[in-house]
């Protein structure tokens, strides 16, 4: 009674795609793009995804030619063996470190604002762990799940964003510039690393439908969030204006700041139950994707038995900073500013080797002949 | 080298003895034979089948047939064949026909009848309630399905109650079971299929489908499994469910186990496959995903807005019972600011003089119900609603007088307990009530980041859940064409598709108009 393990539909893949890099705006991103280009960081956002764009589109347009392949083996064929090897390598070191550090900020989050006396520890490894079982079932039910959550996700998120216009002003927005165009375009290209999971989730062609789902499915989440995190962006701008410099994790805020009515005043848990769901499926996304790079890296076929022992790796990174400010202010900023860049010159770079090899007029004369 | 270890460890762990079995190849060499042309010993042969005359009710009866003028024998079980119609359309023919015929079909009038050679064959055929007729010097053996099995008869449904909508449901008789399904789809492609699955007692599982709307594929994983099932005995459907389940520790079902033949009938006609046993008041639907177990077949009786009203019901009351407990408890243990500061104070007043954690309390308190509900499901019921009585005064009244349990917790277990009762599948109500209990240790381990890892983690394993290759939640996720008959119902007009993750032979149910 084995079936063939199913394949992810555009509503799955999308669903995934939300989570994976909608929970940015809920996190710390925000409030670093503030510390950057303080009051015009919601147009951050709009303007690395148009930057990034231009990558993405690449290399979505070089993996069609290699109808059901990855990422790696694209990379590997096209680079060569040896180039391939490095550069699938630092791409997976890069996701992997970012996995650690993006989980420790969601255990601080959680320590910082609902769990004051819990070890770190305890938390850390009950979201891992159930990150990790999560994984294991396989991406086709972490799509399943993530379709299942993701409409209750984003509700929440936007009524949680609509109750706080109620204390929010709109001309914390202008200067509508901010610092000045220079800065602006400055930092929205160093901040590409807010997309860089896309390059990432081309790791998953083989597992979705057909190519045309994935691009399709790319095309709408891309967009989709690219508003979502602005839109949240310039809510919380409009919500703490200049004091966003100094919260590090504005949505938790917002939360404590919200009540629904006089009479319930605080209604923080109701939105931390919905945004702890979606970090547990963003990162059994994660932990899938980063074992199937490390499978696909080695040729280790299956893969799923190694999602335990890289949780335990990146659970015992993850712990190491001492203190929260470490990593936000430290570690992460090392991932973000390198990651984006990063990925967008790889894609850059697939393309033009593509091109010159003359891969695309090949697959031209396959279609017309 | 894994394999190795497991099977070396399974080995130092298995201590069951190894049993032998008393030799009784004689016996089965002899069912393998064909009957003789000799009646002595075609008579002494069954004799000693049926350990005549020890066997009480085995009955031989010697007679000579007039007409041919040879002597035959007829065998049955008494207690399982209708001795009024063995007496007036095989004895009597038999006895005292007076017209001239040579065979025996000219001369028993009775209609439904077989002739089989093969010991072991006749054997069965006569266990299960049929008459044997043996003639001297014939080498065949006549059949007369004469079966008549006393048992009740067609009633309401017990354990499904409607309001609107038919009442009637399956008993223990499977002609009956099969009958009222007829009743329903009048259609030839209607295939009543019978496999025997057991090998001693040669219990027989019937297979009921539509012939032209079923996928093969699917009909022959069942049919295989139902054949690779290696057991002496299975004597009821809910036993073969759990042989036929993938997971059968899983805490949750995967088979639809239903005693409606209206219920039954929907689900074929929507290209299911549903089986029936001898015995057994019910049938078993499959494959089934959860919504067909959360459903319930009045959501389709009653006109759609009331549908969904108690559709919408049942969901909130599923999200109740298994949460409320645990909420409750996390929030006063974890989370104490959420409650509005009146609220607060009422429930701290109310805790004051309570000795015990709310985990502790809340425990009782649903061990106490559980206790309840189980007593009074097994008392006789003359007293069942003494019972009743004296667990909500004695347990409710009285506890929150003697503080031992505060009022407010009464009130959550009450609520919790009841909304466990609008789920009407009872494997379902099963799992929802064990999960209540996980959720509630989990949520005193870690308030409600503890209840949401186990949510999370419980919903990662309920929709990795497959009964017969069909996902839990299908179609919803992963998605597959069908009538949306899912969270909410449509007007029956708009359900025009047969569910797409069955790949039925015609998806469409309705055409539409044109």
């Amino acid at each position: 009674m084995k079936q063939q393990p199913g394949k992810l539909g555009i509503r799955e893949f999308v669903a995934i795609a939300v989570l994976m890099v909608g929970a940015k705006a809920t996190e710390d991103t925000p409030a670093i793009l503030f510390s950057k280009v303080q009051n015009a960081a919601w147009m951050i956002p709009i303007l690395s995804a148009v930057f990034f764009f231009i990558p993405l589109y690449l290399l979505i347009k070089t993996m069609s030619l290699y109808q059901g392949k990855d990422l790696f083996s694209v990379i590997k064929k096209l680079l060569g063996k040896y180039i391939g090897f490095i550069v699938c390598l630092v791409i997976f070191v890069i996701s992997s470190f970012a996995v650690s550090f993006d989980t420790r900020t969601y255990t601080n989050i959680i320590r910082a604002f609902y769990f004051t006396t819990t070890p770190n520890l305890i938390i850390y490894t009950m979201l891992m762990l159930t990150c990790a079982y999560g994984a294991k079932k396989g991406l086709q039910h972490v799509g399943s799940v993530s379709y299942l959550i993701v409409f209750y996700s984003l509700v929440s998120l936007y009524i949680a964003l609509g109750i706080s216009t109620q204390k929010s002003n709109i001309h914390a927005m202008f200067p509508l510039w901010g610092p000045g165009y220079a800065e602006l375009i400055k930092h929205s290209s160093m901040k590409l690393t807010i997309f860089a999971e896309f390059f990432i989730l081309t790791m998953l062609i083989p597992y979705v439908k057909s190519n045309k789902v994935f691009r399709k499915g790319t095309w709408i989440a891309y967009v989709y969030i690219c508003i979502q995190i602005s839109a949240a962006t310039l809510l919380f701008i409009c919500m703490f204006d200049e004091s966003l410099g100094g919260i590090a994790y504005p949505f938790h805020i917002a939360i404590r700041f919200i009540s629904l009515g006089e009479y319930i005043p605080n209604v923080e848990i109701i939105f931390f139950i919905i945004w702890i769901i979606t970090a547990f499926i963003r990162f059994s996304a994660f932990l899938y994707i980063n074992a199937l790079m490390f499978g696909r890296l080695f040729k280790i076929k299956d893969f799923e038995y190694l999602i335990p022992s890289l949780t335990t790796i990146y659970l015992m990174i993850g712990i190491i900073p001492e203190s929260p400010m470490d990593v936000t202010l430290m570690l992460k900023p090392l991932i973000q500013n390198m990651a984006g860049p990063l990925f967008a010159f790889i894609s850059i770079i697939l393309w033009l080797v593509a091109l010159v090899k003359g891969e695309f007029k090949h697959a031209k004369n396959k279609n017309s002949m | 080298m894994r394999k190795k270890i497991s099977k070396l460890w399974k080995k130092g762990l298995n201590t069951e003895p190894e049993f032998n079995e008393e030799t009784n190849t004689e016996i089965i060499e002899l069912k393998k034979q064909d009957i003789s042309a000799d009646y002595d010993q075609n008579l002494a042969t069954f004799k000693s089948l049926f350990s005549v005359p020890d066997n009480i009710d085995v009955k031989v009866r010697e007679f000579t047939i007039t007409t041919l003028n040879r002597r035959g024998f007829i065998i049955y079980l008494s207690s399982m064949v209708g001795l009024q119609i063995i007496m007036d359309s095989i004895m009597e023919p038999l006895l005292d026909n007076e017209h001239p015929a040579k065979n025996i079909p000219d001369i028993v009038s009775y209609p439904i009848a077989s002739t089989k050679k093969n010991i072991g064959e006749i054997t069965e055929f006569i266990t299960g309630g049929n008459t044997a007729l043996f003639v001297d010097g014939d080498d065949q053996c006549y059949l007369f399905e004469t079966t008549q099995i006393s048992g009740r008869s067609i009633e309401k449904s017990d354990n499904e109650v409607i309001v609107k909508g038919a009442k009637e449901a399956f008993n223990e008789r499977v002609i009956d079971n099969i009958a009222l399904i007829r009743k329903k789809i009048k259609n030839e492609n209607l295939l009543v299929e019978t496999q025997t699955i057991s090998k001693r007692s040669r219990n027989n599982v019937f297979l009921v489908y539509q012939k032209d709307l079923v996928n093969e594929e699917l009909l022959k994983t069942i049919k295989d499994k139902l054949s690779s099932l290696d057991v002496d005995s299975l004597i009821d459907l809910s036993i073969l469910e759990q042989h036929l389940e993938e997971r059968p520790r899983s805490l949750f079902p995967t088979l639809l186990y239903t005693e409606r033949p209206d219920r039954a009938s929907a689900y074929i006609e929507e290209g299911h496959i549903v089986l029936l046993m001898e015995n057994s008041p019910a049938s078993l639907i499959l494959p089934a995903t959860f919504w067909a177990l959360f459903h319930s077949p009045e959501d389709h009786y009653l006109r759609t807005p009331y549908g969904n009203f108690i559709r919408f019901l049942r969901f909130l009351a599923l999200f109740v019972a298994v949460f409320t407990s645990s909420i409750y408890i996390a929030i006063t243990n974890f989370h104490v600011g959420m409650i509005p500061p009146d609220l607060l104070m009422a429930i701290a007043g109310t805790r004051e003089r309570v000795p015990f954690p709310s985990i502790i309390e809340v425990l009782m308190m649903e061990i106490a119900f559980e206790l309840i509900r189980e007593a009074g499901l097994r008392v006789p019921s003359p007293i069942g609603p003494t019972i009743g009585i004296v667990g909500a005064l004695i347990l409710g009244q009285a506890a929150v007088q003697a503080n031992i349990i505060s009022p407010i917790v009464i009130i959550v277990i009450a609520l919790s307990g009841l909304s466990s009762f609008i789920i009407s599948d009872i494997s379902m109500n099963f799992a929802i009530r064990i999960t209540r209990f996980l959720f509630i240790f989990s949520a005193g381990f870690m308030g409600i980041y503890g209840v949401t890892a186990l949510f999370i983690g419980g919903l990662y394993y309920v929709v990795s859940l497959k009964s017969f290759g069909t996902p839990y939640f299908a179609p919803m996720t992963p998605h597959s064409f069908s009538s949306k008959d899912l969270l909410i119902r449509h007007v029956p007009m708009v359900e025009r598709f047969r569910p797409g993750y069955l790949k039925p032979k015609d998806m469409v149910k309705q055409r539409k108009e044109s």
